[in-house]
């Protein structure tokens, strides 16, 4: 745990772990899965959702580990949670903004991180009880976000995917844990088809900046 | 207080989409729970009629649950039917109180139930009932409540931000359920004895036995490391172990300052002052070991506070020195000490009119000339009396931070009767194996000068 010397690391270590709780909860929250599969756990001193099924929960941390590593190259822009209906179709995107996260090189990973205020004073990088409070303030949002979506039909599925900043970066090396996807081509030919964002919440503790929302896609039928 | 209600409900229910329940709303407007219920019904029926489905509540039923067969308890969402077989797949949770219903309902056994239900499950839940005696609203949320558990984050809430609030007196306008024979109980504190205290008396304990011995030093020296920023209160419990003479050191240096004065004239008072001066630190430090040092001679205590007192003065071993050269050698000698003393600024122009004091001295008193020398006795008269030469150690921090001990000769005044101690070989070299091979030599060499201090 990280006391005085917070590193990159450590901030996309916090995050990993945030990622995966809410992954966790989308999936009970959308009943992806049944919720009887769902035990209760505690993070951030908060009830959550976790699945049981050990093929679910190695899925998903594999795909967080995906994650963390084009977190730490400092590649990504947004991730994002999607669920598609069975037509393989995204229903809905939970999104979750970690632009403004810091990037370093790759030397840099473990170095402490210092950031000081207008007075010279150190401000806290990881302020871990603030980050606590606003994760669980955003979990408390996700949870209770089932009720303001739609129902989703049956048979979805969901994925986890990132956009990336720039052009060039892309991993498609070998071994590949990532498909490139064309970008979305919600709004083109229709262009009835709309999107329907609703923000969920934005953190901020120290260098901890996410913002969290969920797109809709309008179901036209 | 009408109004505030509805603004607060309707600002946390449907705004900020939060969960309100009758707790948190009872510890915000600082109302009894009873109207706290009353008011989110209030606010639930309103807001409804005015919109349906807008506010969604969960309820409270209390009553008298009837026994039922497994399988009809499968449609009521409270996750607290654990006792429930057919849905086994998540394990019982303690998310509210209802107790387990016995399986066999052979005998059926009236079962007093608290159930925690959303409102769409009401009426069923109800119909479990044989009879109901109190429902009301537990929470209310915008839009419906997805996982039951999330309420327990409304009491979380309440327990962080109303932390400070005194439930004994709290009690009575929340409506809490209160024993009325509940006392609180004073902390009785009973903080552990200072450890300083302790700390120190270890310390001592070991110098004490062994202070000739080479490992006094060492051990001096972590003592002191101990003791260096704590002046003489601390060194006065720490070393009521020793003798109970270096508890009064502080007056204990006076006191030996006017003996000083009987013995010799003039020439003591200057390090009498300039110890009076360096009260606090350095001398204490100082004299800390002296009184170490002097300890083993346990009936040297006098002696060791007139040691005290002479600890800033050390002049030079030489044999048959004039007196200018002795000055000069004790202004060397005295340079030398400035690192440990604090006020060592104003001490040098003590110590060079002290010089001078000491030719005066030493002048007159031409068989106290040999002293400084050889630290001989002067006007055997039954009663030696005379400067003696002794050999105190100095631990001082230096530079690297790192504890430095000397042995230095440093002269101070005896009066006895006895024959002569045992030499005490001047060395101002700081070493640890010298002391004791020198003293041994002294003893054997020199007058007898160190047993004076036996009778003391």
């Amino acid at each position: 745990m990280a006391s005085e010397a917070t590193t990159l690391r450590n901030i996309v270590a916090a995050f990993t772990d945030f990622l995966t709780v809410a992954i966790h909860t989308i999936l009970y929250e959308r009943a992806i899965y049944p919720q009887t599969s769902f035990l209760s756990a505690r993070k951030y001193n908060f009830a959550v959702r976790q699945n049981r099924h050990p093929k679910v929960c190695g899925w998903i941390n594999d795909a967080v580990s995906a994650v963390e590593m084009e977190l730490l190259k400092g590649t990504v822009e947004r991730v994002a949670i999607v669920i598609f209906t069975k037509d393989n179709k995204p229903a809905e995107r939970f999104m979750l903004d970690v632009s403004r996260f810091p990037t370093a090189t790759l030397a840099d990973l473990d170095t402490p991180l210092e950031r000081k205020s207008a007075n010279g004073d150190n401000i806290s990088i990881l302020p871990k009880v603030d980050m606590e409070e606003q994760f669980r303030a955003t979990l408390s949002r996700l949870a209770n976000c089932g009720s303001t979506l739609r129902p989703l039909p049956e048979g979805s599925t969901f994925t986890v995917a990132i956009e990336l900043k720039g052009v060039g970066q892309a991993p498609i090396a070998h071994p590949q844990p990532w498909m490139p996807v064309e970008p979305t081509k919600q709004d083109d030919i229709d262009g009835r088809v709309q999107k329907r964002a609703v923000p969920v919440r934005a953190v901020a503790a120290g260098e901890m900046m996410l913002e969290c929302w969920i797109e809709e896609a309008a179901v036209s039928d | 207080m009408a109004q505030d209600y509805t603004e607060y409900l309707a600002i946390n229910v449907l705004n900020e989409q939060q969960l309100v329940s009758y707790r948190s709303l009872s510890r915000a407007l600082k109302v009894h729970s009873n109207l706290a219920k009353q008011m989110l019904y209030e606010f639930h029926r309103k807001q409804n009629a005015k919109k349906p489905g807008s506010v969604h509540a969960t309820y409270l039923i209390t009553g008298i649950r009837r026994a039922q067969s497994p399988a009809h308890t499968n449609g009521v969402h409270s996750q607290e039917d654990g006792d429930d077989t057919v849905m086994q797949s998540s394990p019982p949770l303690p998310s509210s109180f209802a107790p387990h219903h016995e399986e066999e309902a052979e005998e059926p056994v009236a079962v007093r139930s608290v159930l925690l239900v959303k409102e769409e499950h009401l009426e069923q839940a109800k119909a479990t009932f044989d009879s109901v005696t109190g429902i009301h609203i537990n929470s209310l949320q915008a839009n419906g409540l997805s996982d039951v558990q999330s309420l327990t984050e409304c009491n979380r809430k309440i327990v962080e931000s109303y932390a400070s609030e005194d439930p004994l007196q709290a009690w009575k306008q929340y409506g809490t359920i209160q024993n009325p024979n509940v006392k609180r109980r004073t902390q009785r504190k009973g903080p552990p004895p200072p450890a300083r205290i302790a700390k120190d008396a270890d310390a001592k304990m070991k110098p004490l036995a062994p202070t000739t011995k080479p490992t006094a030093l060492e051990k001096q020296a972590s003592k002191e490391s101990k003791d260096s920023q704590e002046s003489k209160p601390a060194s006065k419990p720490s070393s009521a172990k020793a003798t109970p003479e270096p508890s009064k050191k502080p007056a204990a240096v006076n006191r030996q300052g006017s003996d000083i004065f009987k013995s010799f004239a003039k020439g003591k008072t200057k390090p009498k002052k300039e110890d009076s001066q360096s009260s606090a630190e350095a001398t204490a430090a100082a004299t800390e070991p002296e009184d170490e040092a002097m300890g083993g001679f346990s009936e040297e205590e006098d002696d060791a506070e007139d040691g005290a007192a002479d600890v800033d003065e050390v002049p030079k071993e030489s044999e048959g020195k004039s007196k200018k050269e002795r000055e000069a050698d004790l202004q060397a000698m005295m340079d030398q000490e400035d690192e440990i003393m604090e006020d060592a600024a104003e001490a040098i122009p003590d110590k060079t009119a002290e010089e001078q004091d000491e030719g005066a001295i030493d002048k007159p008193d031409s068989q106290q000339a040999e002293e400084p020398a050889k630290d001989t006795v002067t006007m055997e008269n039954g009663r030696r009396r005379g400067r003696r030469r002794v050999m105190k150690k100095k631990t001082v921090k230096d530079e690297d931070g790192y504890l430095v001990t000397k042995e230095e000769a440093a002269w101070e005044s005896f009066s006895e009767d006895e024959p002569p101690p045992k030499k005490i070989e001047a060395a101002p070299a700081a070493s640890t194996n010298k002391p004791a091979a020198g003293k041994k030599a002294a003893k054997a060499g020199q007058g007898n000068i160190m047993s004076f201090f036996s009778k003391k």
